[in-house]
């Protein structure tokens, strides 16, 4: 199946005043799976509408596979697209919502029926072809939407919020499902959404956006483990944050001392800091290990003595609240029986420089300019 | 007793609108009912137990009444198919505009046109499609034609009058259908390869069916009981049914004929009304409508 490299070129979307999308520049490979991802506001409809063809740019362009598509009307641009409400034609039956991009194209009917055939039996809706769509459930409209989207064949899937307006155990069952569809089709898809999670975990690359600026672009790996600002690292709902100024530098790692007193080792990634700079540096709460105070430890960086201030146990996973000086540190560990500890028991707390994340202080201002 | 009021709230809430219901329209229409079975007599408004069907055999055994019941229809009709040739792109115009407050303003002005007086719109309607009137006027001024046209006392003048009268009617439930119409639906259709008409036709189109149908159902049903419009702007020679009713019942004082000839134009209506119902509901109630 053909694919289709897109590429974004200083776009930019107003409202009135308002800037909504602001020179974001962008290059999508063919056949990948790339998101975008940002709390609600932040232009990421918007773009998905720029590149439809539903909403015009205020400036730049769009061009698909090197050729410019900025001024094209959506039935030109050959793109498929699956709303966030599914918007199934609701006087059709699943067999017409399906065959309804092919039967525009003059294609024999029973080419179409052996399409519409195939693509419902990859969405696991054999049989609900009479079906019309106030008998479907929300899942079963999604796949309809998916089945008609990419029934074209279009160069490039995009997909607003697909999963947003399903149930928890639906969205997570249904998000693996996607991926795997995804890979079978090859087709390059761009997916919206304002959930890191499943950006991080269905993408090749995400871009990151707020208020409508590219905070970073990058692979789930590289946004989750160095994330570029401080609004990334928040995004991506990193905790544990404390101030502190670079001591010293050390090949990849530095040296932060905190302004309230410790000495932690941190792992720096692609960035260069200087000593002396004013950082912020996260440690996560899933890299932390905590054992009995008396425990022998190997560790000789980032290791502190405390005591639990709270745990709450939530079946696979074990939240602690650790209180190191007078710092809470949130912890997340598997839930076994060497994890569990009692509320107000001394425990060692420890973690790799690598679970350590640093961010200069200026990088926002940077990234605002 | 409270406890009883108060266990049947609704029936009591219902009470003073079906008090009403019944005298003004369900006790109205017997009478109605039973008067067209009686034997003509002059001015007398009486129900007397003889039934006969003397006044329908009147009816349809004079050409002049069958054929007022014909003009009815097809003036109506022609009125009705008028309406939703203007009124569908203004509902859709007034549906589909993104500002609230224009579209508010349109909506207000579309009312607007129902709150002048009819009586006072006929006489509009005189000083511009009359002999002198400003379109014959203006064109006999500027040496376009050297005689009227006739624009009124025709079937013409009845038609623009019926429009006029109806054409609010039509609007109104169109603009709430068509705005329930999601627009996502148009840009997934154009998404897959329909351009702006195509994608109208093939989904807007069709899902506004059941406002195009209530539209119809009202502006039908005003169009064809109208009385003043066929009169003042038709003349006789367009008579419709209304008209004769009017005239059995005031100038002959015959109130059992006028009855009968009401009832024609009762049935007729509803048989319209049941068809455009049947219809309906054989396309749709199957799929259920769930936007």
């Amino acid at each position: 199946m053909l694919t289709s490299a897109l590429q974004l070129v200083d776009l930019t979307k107003r409202y009135g005043k308002l800037t909504v999308v602001s020179q974001v520049n962008v290059t999508i490979k063919s056949g990948e799976f790339f998101s975008l991802v940002g709390p609600s506001g932040s232009g990421k409809t918007t773009i998905l509408r720029m590149i439809a063809g539903l909403a015009t740019p205020a400036s730049g362009s769009i061009l698909l596979d090197g050729k410019e598509i900025t001024g094209l009307p959506p039935e030109q641009r050959g793109l498929g697209l699956v709303f966030q409400n599914y918007a199934i034609f609701p006087h059709l039956s699943v067999y017409d919502n399906v065959a309804f991009g092919l039967k525009l194209r003059h294609l024999s009917e029973s080419h179409v029926q052996t399409k519409v055939h195939d693509l419902l039996d990859r969405v696991g809706l054999l049989g609900y072809e009479k079906k019309y769509p106030h008998q479907l459930s929300g899942g079963e409209q999604q796949r309809v939407a998916l089945a008609r989207a990419v029934a074209p064949n279009p160069k490039v899937l995009l997909l607003d919020e697909p999963l947003s307006a399903l149930d928890k155990k639906l969205r997570e069952e249904m998000k693996f499902w996607l991926r795997s569809f995804q890979e079978d089709l090859t087709t390059t898809t761009i997916y919206v959404t304002h959930d890191q999670s499943e950006a991080l975990s269905l993408s090749d690359h995400v871009l990151v956006l707020n208020a409508g600026r590219v905070e970073q672009i990058g692979t789930p790996q590289e946004i989750y483990e160095s994330p570029a600002s401080m609004f990334v690292a928040d995004f991506m709902g990193l905790t544990n944050r404390f101030e502190g100024t670079v001591t010293a530098i050390d090949d990849n790692q530095a040296q932060v001392r905190l302004t309230v007193g410790f000495e932690v080792t941190a792992t720096i990634r692609n960035r260069t800091f200087e000593v002396g700079q004013p950082v912020n540096v996260f440690v996560k709460p899933e890299a932390i290990s905590v054992m009995e105070s008396a425990a022998t430890t190997t560790s000789t960086v980032n290791s502190f003595e405390g005591s639990i201030l709270q745990s709450s146990y939530e079946g696979a996973l074990l939240r602690h609240k650790a209180l190191v000086g007078n710092e809470q540190i949130d912890i997340y560990a598997i839930n076994t029986s060497e994890n569990r500890f009692s509320e107000g028991s001394k425990v060692r707390i420890c973690w790799e420089p690598a679970g350590m994340v640093v961010i200069g202080v200026n990088n926002n201002e940077r990234l605002e300019e | 007793m409270i406890r009883m009021l108060r266990e049947n709230r609704t029936v009591v809430l219902a009470l003073p609108v079906l008090v009403f219901f019944t005298f003004f329209f369900i006790v109205p229409i017997f009478t109605l009912l039973a008067l067209a079975f009686n034997p003509k007599e002059l001015g007398s408004i009486a129900i007397k137990p003889v039934l006969t069907l003397e006044n329908f055999k009147l009816f349809f055994s004079y050409p002049v009444y069958r054929q007022s019941l014909i003009n009815s229809l097809w003036l109506t009709s022609a009125a009705t198919a008028i309406c939703l040739l203007i009124g569908y792109p203004v509902a859709y115009m007034i549906a589909r505009t993104a500002s609230k407050r224009v579209q508010a303003f349109l909506v207000i002005l579309v009312f607007s046109s129902m709150q002048i007086d009819l009586t006072v719109r006929i006489f509009g309607y005189l000083t511009i499609l009359g002999d002198n009137g400003l379109i014959n006027g203006s064109l006999i001024r500027a040496g376009v034609i050297s005689r009227p046209l006739p624009l009124m006392y025709n079937s013409f003048g009845v038609i623009v009058g019926l429009v006029n009268l109806s054409l609010p009617f039509l609007i109104l439930p169109l603009i709430g259908i068509i705005e329930s119409i999601s627009p996502d639906l148009l840009n997934v259709a154009r998404l897959l390869g329909c351009n702006r008409w195509k994608g109208f036709m093939k989904v807007e189109l069709p899902l506004s069916v059941p406002g195009i149908i209530t539209g119809v159902l009202f502006a039908f049903a005003i169009s064809m009981s109208s009385y003043l419009i066929p009169v003042l702007l038709g003349g006789w020679g367009r008579a419709v049914l209304p008209v004769y009713v009017y005239q059995q019942i005031s100038n002959q004082g015959l109130w059992q004929r006028g009855a009968a000839f009401a009832i024609v134009l009762l049935l007729t209506n509803l048989m319209v009304v049941f068809a455009l119902i049947r219809y309906y509901s054989r396309v749709y109630t199957k799929r259920m409508l769930a936007v």
